[in-house]
């Protein structure tokens, strides 16, 4: 049964007893779009967080040294450019623009195949050049780094490689061997920050079992990409378990 | 000054929580463990209250302090307190890890799990500073029984709304709206408010 008026659930949010992702993420789109409602919630918010002070327990001994231990290895987060809603886990994101894949080699490949240089196969061949100028760029950055790892789930091969030059706040992606998608469906790249998820466009086949190389943004934030199978134009989210999940790895 | 400074989260929460955090966001590591010292109680009491298990919480109590020296820099002052920033942090992972074992229980270790609950009082850890506790435990007492169990179940037993009108046998939108209003109450009897 769902709230006629999603502010009922205000109480329900601020003590994360909300248990349906769907609802859930029905109610953050009902705080973005109503400040008054954003406001209540923050101060039922704080409100829980006082439940919270009034238990303490003596930490095990063991714990200081490990938290001081892992943080030499965290990399901290930049403070945040603009103010963004409050968001929560995975999904419960802001969706923003993303760049279209460019499709290098499928742009090429258009153009050879057409036989005559026509205005339009001029432009996209300059297109293509451009977009290639801007890979290039990522793979010869002097701080690119490069990570690849083997697809997972049964009976599957392949692989996928992420460059990434942090100084150019970019990322080059591409698969191999993964085979062509079942009917009806599409590879869709994801950039995964904590707390969010965008899409990075969709995996255009290579024709030989893998993917033409894309060029994406990554905030420096981004700290992992991730493959999954989506319906024939992607999703807004990810709807299945990724079957390619890399570390993007940090300046 | 501003009102949140004028009534800290518990008495014994020394000022300049938020000049720590600032510190440990440019990479202060001495800040971050003065600040430790503070939070870890509160973080792992927290956890483990509702987690209930002491090797479970630790592990996750040890990502919530690392998550506040990665996220610190993202602290947002004018959004809340420092404790509520950090708690609310601590609160989310503790409850997602509830949510991920049940996701693999099945429905008979699922409706075990709502047998045994346990009440505000039973639990044996320290109240952190007496005044405080006092406090919320008369602002608690301020509100109807369904108010205070909707309100408790679900932020101490880690319950979604759902379980939570299961275990009061009240209706869904009852219960919602006692998480709601019983939060209200409790804000107001504590002068929570920015």
């Amino acid at each position: 049964m769902k709230a006629r008026d999603p502010h009922t659930l205000a109480g329900a949010y601020a003590l994360d007893a909300i248990d349906d992702e769907v609802e859930l993420r029905r109610f953050e789109r009902h705080l973005a779009a109503c400040a008054e409602c954003a406001q209540e919630t923050a101060t039922l918010a704080e409100t829980a967080a006082r439940l919270g002070a009034a238990v303490a327990a003596e930490p095990p001994p063991g714990l200081r040294a490990r938290v001081l231990a892992e943080i030499e290895q965290v990399r901290q987060l930049p403070p945040e450019v603009a103010s963004t809603p409050r968001v929560r886990r995975m999904g419960a994101v802001t969706w923003r623009p993303w760049l279209t894949a460019l499709c290098v080699a499928a742009a090429l490949a258009v153009v050879a195949g057409l036989g005559v240089t026509t205005l339009q196969a001029r432009q996209e061949l300059e297109q293509a050049r451009r977009a290639e100028q801007r890979i290039t760029a990522v793979l010869t950055a002097d701080d690119a780094r490069t990570v690849t790892a083997p697809a997972t789930g049964v009976g599957r091969g392949g692989r996928g490689t992420v460059v990434v030059s942090r100084s150019r706040g970019a990322m080059v992606f591409w698969a191999a061997g993964l085979g062509d998608p079942p009917a009806g469906r599409v590879y869709q790249l994801w950039r995964l920050a904590p707390g969010r998820i965008t899409s990075a466009g969709l995996l255009a086949s290579s024709g030989s079992g893998g993917t033409v190389p894309v060029l994406s943004a990554t905030d420096s934030d981004v700290d992992r990409v991730g493959v999954t199978v989506e319906p024939t134009g992607g999703s807004r989210q990810p709807t299945t378990t990724p079957l390619l999940l890399l570390n993007v790895p940090a300046a | 000054m501003r009102a949140r400074d004028q009534s800290p989260v518990g008495e014994d929460c020394p000022p300049g929580l938020e000049e720590l955090l600032q510190a440990v966001g440019k990479g202060d590591r001495g800040a971050f463990e003065r600040l430790y010292e503070v939070l870890a109680p509160r973080v792992f009491g927290l956890v483990l209250r509702v987690l209930r298990d002491r090797a479970h919480s630790e592990e996750v109590a040890q990502e919530v302090l690392v998550e506040v020296w990665r996220g610190a820099a993202r602290y947002e002052p004018g959004k809340g307190s420092v404790m509520a920033w950090v708690l609310t942090i601590a609160h989310r992972r503790a409850i997602d890890r509830v949510r991920s074992a049940q996701a693999g229980m099945d429905r008979e270790e699922r409706a075990a799990r709502l047998e045994p609950y346990r009440p505000f009082d039973e639990v044996p850890e320290l109240v952190v500073g007496r005044l405080e506790g006092e406090r919320l435990r008369r602002c608690l007492d301020g509100l109807t029984e369904l108010q205070r169990e909707s309100v408790t179940f679900a932020y101490y037993g880690g319950y979604s709304y759902r379980e939570v009108a299961e275990l009061v046998k009240a209706p869904l939108g009852t219960v919602k709206t006692r998480m709601r209003d019983g939060l209200i109450r409790l804000r107001d009897c504590l002068g929570v408010g920015r």
